[in-house]
């Protein structure tokens, strides 16, 4: 005893929680321990009797304010949760059934006496008590009734003690044998509900609420209950409704949301609330203007809830569907917001699927509801949508509300369209037909097995006629001169075409097939097809719409109606060839070239932007499915067509319209690509672009016209592609495949082709092909295809000299896709990467991209003497002592040649560079540190492309995408090594000769310009004065404009990065900066008679965003002195020829303006 | 402002695809559903393979290259489009999506040349009687010389017969004294600062 009056003594003086928790623990293991002997356990609870005993007879006639009594209190409160936390810890199974009995006859007892002090912890010890092992159901009874006789006092307590007690009560009502008990004990009247109905009415606590709430929804559903008990407690929550959350200084953790839901819950707990709640919210709903959106949706989505929980609906909903139907229309037929409107529908809908599962008559009843009130509303231009919507929303909830009422709604549409009043009203019908049609759709695609049974008996008749009997003859009637609003009626035609030909019915074996007959199907496309070409036979006289919409729309159409029509692609193709043939190319005129070149784009996109599906219908094809056919249709044609024009005379321009059949090729592949990406995963795909088969040797034993045999075919020639579905991840590899010989093909024709019609134009077209089709192999296929040999000899037999410029850009379109390791036989000693590279004759761009990529993407560690590392070495050491020679020697310099030659050199040193190769340091760095040193003319075209360096590394590329080999920091690690050293050099201090120190600001402007401001941070200082001379360098015309522009401009673009990454280094320097800025700006002036050109144009712009970007940078003070100036400026910039800089030129005004 | 205070409680509102733009004059700016490409397959001379075409080479100032950068003469959309985002005092939209400014209204004269130039802007009142037309005008007016070089002179008035008192409201708008004064006016130049927010 004195055991347990000690710890009960030190836990009454204990202030630390982890302490008090030792204490009870102890307590516990005490009682454990003598495994509940009734003398232990009447000690224990004796321990708190000095606390209790004479606060309780006193305690209620003493004032709280006098410190003894609240003393008291607070003590009495610990001794008595003391007990609590020795039961909290003690073993569930320890207390015997008396004993449990008897505790809670004691802890009950509090709730009568104890209203102060002992009430959190009463609660607490009576949780404990029902978790125990012993406690029986009766007792929960004897709990209860103690809990309400606090009465009042209940209010009185804080919220934490009340949420006690609501989790208490809660606990036990859950408990389903308690349940089956207190229902034995109480019967229908459900006494103890009333006497907690009593308790709790007046509760405001967010969280106790959340609760009270619970315990209310969980009596509702499981205790059996009479009808004026089910008002009492209907009356208790529904006087909260509509519950909102005042805003708190202590916020709870629970919102708005959490309340309402949980209101909400109480509403939809059980049928039997179906008299009282449905009248009650309708009433609040009727209330009109007088509620915000916010309570009328919540009122609609408590409706949705009641619909949707309650059970019998035929008991339950039927009832009141009248009621709700004539109080809900009005919220979609004269609604405005779209929540309530969306709200409302819910509701709608859920009406419809609560009655699928009951008797058929009660579904019936309802949408017979719903079109008597709607369907004098589709006759008015002004409701038609509205009641649109509402009978939609009904009859699509479910496949027995669809197959009941859509033949009638279709008749109702029909035949208000037939006396539509205005095309907006046509428009209106087409729409809602449209929606009743994109319905079934999704009706048929989530479909469940007991659906099917009906699907399978639909009648189709209304659906299958209305092609012929309402969207023709509409389309028919606008089509002619269409204005804007027929316009629209015509765009609604079309998206209903592509509703109507997605349409799939199930037939009585269980299959499923289009509902549309093969002619149908066929008429659409040919229809939507000649709104497609229309373009080729219009000229620029012809004033045609400039809205494309309708076209648009078109576009989308076939392209949805192609995928489930497969054959229609081939009908639409034969249609466009020979509207394409029918005309003469040569002499095209640009409106006709504008119209072909978006024609190819959209025959890309309708044939390749989606995999077409395997749908039977009522005639089967003559063509085996294959998921591909579009695609080899698409690139058949375009091979076929090729060349639509070839001039006889070399004088005409290269006629356009050849480049855009190589566009239609390329568009297909990228379309293709994406429709594959967007069916499976990205790493599924790229384990699909290997093969173990060389498939260049494959293509050795088809015929050069396979594709066009392909196309041509009525049986299946080739198994792996007509084997296949749409779904397969192996139709990409077979698309890969295609592409493969695509590519091959072109390159043979063009390798062996003459100019015209193989102009560079079209070479590059088919480099970017190339490119494309390329990287997306992987390295073993690209290996076992030997694709780096075929860069060189184009996929034909001979091989052809790299050296050969036309071929040029064919070799660069592989080599730019190709991986490093699939390049490794070009390294060997003497192979064709050395040739190529060490070889100064031939000079032209492709080669400078040649020269990097072969630079850059080899296989060589940084370490081993590899053949590969060995070969650029080399190439490196060649292309160092021609930069030397050229800066050098004695000869007279030829700039334009020397030009050419150094763009090379830089290229392939960029590609070293990417890659930090180690030869950069000792063959490339000191050759470029010379060259830009020394007098010679052409030390200034080396500095002036010293950018080249750097910018190649993060151009397209080397990019990832084509296998680049980019090291992360070799722009940090280049500007080290070379940039770093020539500050000391282009100080203004330092006696320099002025033209070598400009030379090497020069080169340092050109390669800073390219890099990220994170690289130069270090060296911000030397660099603002040198941007500051750079700007302010009064020769600039004796270096040649053209170069002091470059200089001036590359300057401007650093000034404009350190301006926004670090503007506090130009503080000093801010009226060196605008004068400079100004010069410059002056010197480009638009007055200027060269300044069309580009150049002019850029610096131009870089000057009006520099000063644009000052008054946000920097306080007034700074800048006050200039400002008058500078708006001047700026007002006069705002006339600039340049659309684009009057806008910058304007904004910069209106910064400086806010000066003053 | 009151809802019974409007001038023109229910005007017509244009959507902002209707209103006249740079793209609808320009048709080879696509935009269509097959449009995603265009950029990728469109032939042109240059490629990554020829680096000299990127912005900061200089050697290739003749490339068509960059549209953005072309010389275009100031012209009326570009005017519309200076002043149409301007918001309306009374309703929540532009004076363009009110139809108060118009393409067809704006002339420049002499369209083409260096020297003095002239913008007219015509301005149509939603209703013939609205109280804040000055207020509307000026707004046209103080954007207009904010945004355009110190050559053009900015006309604004009311379209003929749009307006009760038109002969009033231009006699006001076109006093340049009586324009200074208005904007010396704290609470003026707080409502004009406001319809001007929505200029970009």
């Amino acid at each position: 005893m004195a055991n347990f009056r000690d710890l009960a003594l030190k836990y009454v003086l204990s202030e630390d929680e982890p302490a008090q928790r030792q204490i009870v623990e102890a307590a516990a293991k005490e009682i454990d321990s003598a495994r509940a002997n009734s003398t232990v356990v009447g000690n224990w609870a004796a321990s708190v009797q000095q606390w209790i005993s004479p606060a309780s007879a006193g305690d209620d006639d003493v004032e709280d304010g006098e410190d003894g009594a609240s003393g008291n209190i607070l003590t009495r409160a610990k001794a008595l949760s003391f007990l609590a936390g020795t039961l909290e810890a003690l073993d569930r199974a320890t207390l015997k059934t008396d004993q449990v009995l008897r505790l809670i006859g004691f802890f009950g007892a509090v709730f009568s006496y104890d209203h102060k002090a002992g009430i959190t912890a009463s609660a607490k010890a009576l949780r404990q008590l029902y978790a125990m092992k012993n406690f029986r159901p009766d007792m929960a009874a004897k709990i209860i009734e103690d809990v309400c006789k606090l009465k009042e006092d209940f209010r009185l307590q804080t919220a934490s003690t009340r949420l006690e007690i609501y989790e208490l009560i809660l606990s036990l009502v859950e408990d389903s044998s308690i349940s089956s008990e207190l229902q034995y004990h109480y019967g229908q009247s459900c006494g103890f509900v009333v006497d907690l109905l009593q308790l709790c009415q007046a509760e405001r606590d967010p969280k106790n609420l959340m609760i009270w709430f619970k315990i209310l929804a969980v009596i509702l559903a499981d205790y059996p209950q009479s009808p004026e008990v089910t008002e009492q407690i209907f009356k208790a929550f529904s006087a909260y409704f509509p519950i909102s959350l005042r805003s708190s200084a202590t916020p709870t953790a629970v919102t708005p949301d959490d309340l309402k839901g949980a209101v909400r819950s109480c509403f939809a707990a059980h049928q039997r609330l179906a008299p009282l709640a449905f009248p009650f919210l309708i009433q609040k709903l009727d209330q009109g203007d007088a509620i915000t959106v916010a309570v009328k949706v919540d009122i609609l989505k408590t409706i949705e809830a009641c619909i949707t929980q309650y059970e019998h609906p035929q008991n339950s909903v039927v009832p009141h569907m009248d009621k709700i139907w004539n109080s809900l229309k009005y919220e979609v037929r004269n609604g405005e917001v779209k929540e309530t409107i969306d709200a409302t529908l819910h509701v709608l809908r859920a009406i419809a699927n609560k009655l699928n599962g009951s008797e058929p008559s009660g579904l019936k009843s309802y949408i017979d509801l719903v079109f008597k009130d709607c369907r004098d509303d589709l006759g008015s231009p002004t409701y038609t949508k509205q009641a649109g919507l509402l009978l939609v929303t009904v009859i699509s909830a479910n496949v027995r509300a669809y197959i009941l009422e859509n033949a009638n709604l279709v008749g109702c549409i029909r035949q208000n369209l037939a006396q539509s009043k205005s095309p907006s009203h046509t428009k209106d019908l087409v729409l809602l037909l449209n929606s009743v049609l994109k319905e079934r759709q999704k009706l048929i695609k989530t479909r469940k097995t007991e659906d099917e049974e009906q699907l399978k008996n639909e009648t189709l008749t209304h659906l299958s006629s209305l092609f012929h009997e309402v969207y023709l003859p509409i389309w028919t009637k606008n089509i002619s001169s269409p204005d804007t609003g027929q316009v629209d009626v015509l765009r609604q035609v079309v998206q209903g075409l592509d509703a109507l030909v997605g349409q799939q019915v199930l037939r009585a074996d269980g299959q499923v097939m289009l509902l549309c007959s093969r002619t149908t199907c066929s008429d659409i496309c040919k229809l939507l097809t000649r709104i497609l070409v229309k373009g080729l036979a219009l000229s620029s006289n012809d004033n045609a719409a400039t809205d494309s919409a309708l076209e648009d729309d078109c576009v989308v159409a076939l392209r949805n109606i192609v995928m489930n029509y497969g054959d229609g692609f081939p009908e639409l193709m034969s249609g466009v060839r020979a509207e394409i043939r029918r005309r003469d190319w040569v002499t095209s005129s640009q409106y006709s070239l504008d119209a072909l070149k978006d024609l190819v784009s959209r025959l890309a996109f309708i044939g390749c932007s989606e995999i077409p599906s395997n749908n039977a219908l009522d005639v089967p094809s003559t063509r085996p499915y294959s998921p591909l056919q579009h695609f080899i249709t698409l690139v058949a044609a375009s091979l076929d067509l090729f060349p639509l024009a070839v001039p006889r005379d070399e004088s005409v321009k290269e006629p356009l319209a050849n480049s855009y059949l190589i566009c239609v090729i390329h568009g297909a592949m990228l379309y293709f690509r994406d429709a594959c990406a967007a069916r499976h995963k990205p790493e599924t795909l790229s384990a699909r672009s290997s093969s173990d088969n060389n498939w260049l040797q494959e293509f050795e034993a088809l015929p050069g016209d396979w594709l066009q045999q392909l196309d041509s075919a009525d049986e299946a020639t080739d198994e792996k592609l007509y084997s296949l579905t749409g779904d397969e991840p192996e139709v990409y590899r077979q698309f890969l495949r295609l592409s493969l010989f695509t590519l091959r093909c072109l390159y043979q024709r063009a390798a062996s082709g003459t100019q015209p019609p193989w102009s560079d134009r079209i070479l590059g077209q088919l480099a970017n092909i190339a490119g494309l089709v390329v990287r997306s192999l992987d390295e073993k296929l690209q290996s076992l295809c030997n694709l780096a040999r075929e860069a060189f000899n184009h996929f034909s037999a001979q091989t052809i000299s790299p050296n050969k410029p036309r071929s040029e850009l064919l070799t660069f379109g592989i080599l730019e896709g190709l991986w490093p390791g699939a390049m490794v036989d070009l390294y060997k000693p003497g192979g064709v990467a050395e040739t190529l590279l060490c070889d100064a004759s031939d000079i032209g761009p492709p080669r400078a991209a040649i020269g990097a990529i072969l630079a850059n993407k080899h296989k060589g560690g940084p370490s081993t003497p590899d053949p590969e590392s060995q070969t650029i070495k080399k190439v490196l050491e060649f292309w160092g002592n021609q930069i030397k020679e050229a800066t050098t020697s004695t000869t007279t310099a030829n700039p334009e040649a020397f030009t050419a030659l150094n763009n090379i050199a830089m290229h392939i040193f960029a590609g070293a560079i990417a890659r930090q190769d180690k030869n950069v340091a000792n063959l490339v760095v000191p050759v470029i540190h010379e060259a830009i040193s020394s007098e010679h003319a052409n030390g200034e075209i080396v500095a002036r492309s010293a950018g080249t360096l750097v910018r190649v590394g993060s151009s397209e590329l080397l990019s990832s995408e084509n296998h680049g080999v980019v090291r992360r920091l070799y722009k940090q690690w280049i500007y080290n090594i070379l940039v770093k050293s020539l500050y000391r050099d282009v100080l203004p201090t330092a006696d320099q000769d002025p033209a070598r120190s400009g030379r090497h600001t020069t080169a340092i402007l050109s390669i800073v310009s390219e890099c990220p401001f994170k690289v130069y941070e270090e060296d911000l200082e030397p660099l603002s004065r040198l941007l500051i001379t750079a700007l302010n360098r009064p020769a600039r015309g004796s270096e040649g404009l053209s170069s002091g522009l470059q200089t001036a401009a590359s300057a401007l673009q650093v000034l404009n990065e350190i301006l926004a990454n670090e503007p506090t280094t130009l503080e000093g320097h801010l009226e060196a900066v605008i004068n400079g800025a100004v010069a410059v700006y002056g010197e480009c002036s638009p007055k200027n008679k060269v300044s069309s050109s580009k150049s002019m144009v850029q610096c131009r712009k870089l000057v009006l965003q520099l000063l644009g970007a000052l008054p946000q940078k920097f306080e007034e003070r700074h800048l006050l002195s200039s400002s008058r100036k500078l708006q001047r400026m700026l007002a006069l910039a705002c006339g600039d020829p340049v659309r684009e800089l009057r806008a910058v030129a304007r904004q910069a005004r209106a910064n400086w303006e806010k000066l003053v | 402002m009151e809802k019974a205070a409007l001038d023109n409680a229910d005007p017509t509102i244009l959507s902002v695809s209707q209103l006249p733009s740079r793209r609808q004059k320009n048709g080879a700016a696509r935009h269509g559903p097959a449009s995603k490409y265009d950029h990728l397959i469109s032939p042109r001379q240059s490629g990554p393979w020829d680096l000299s075409s990127s912005v900061s080479s200089w050697s290739s100032d003749e490339d068509e290259g960059d549209e953005d950068l072309a010389i275009e003469p100031l012209d009326e959309q570009e005017i519309y489009d200076l002043i149409s985002p301007i918001s309306d005092p009374e309703h929540p939209h532009t004076l363009g999506q009110l139809s108060v400014v118009n393409l067809p209204d704006i002339h420049i004269t002499p369209s083409r040349g260096n020297t003095l130039n002239t913008v007219l802007v015509e301005l149509t009142p939603t209703v013939n009687h609205c109280s804040l037309a000055t207020v509307i005008g000026l707004a046209v007016r103080v954007r207009l010389e904010k945004a355009l070089p110190p050559n053009f002179r900015i006309d604004v008035r009311m379209k003929e017969g749009s307006h009760a008192q038109d002969d009033q409201v231009n006699k006001q708008l076109g006093d340049k004294e009586r324009v200074a004064a208005a904007l010396e006016n704290d609470q003026l130049t707080r409502v004009l600062n406001k319809m001007m927010e929505t200029c970009a």
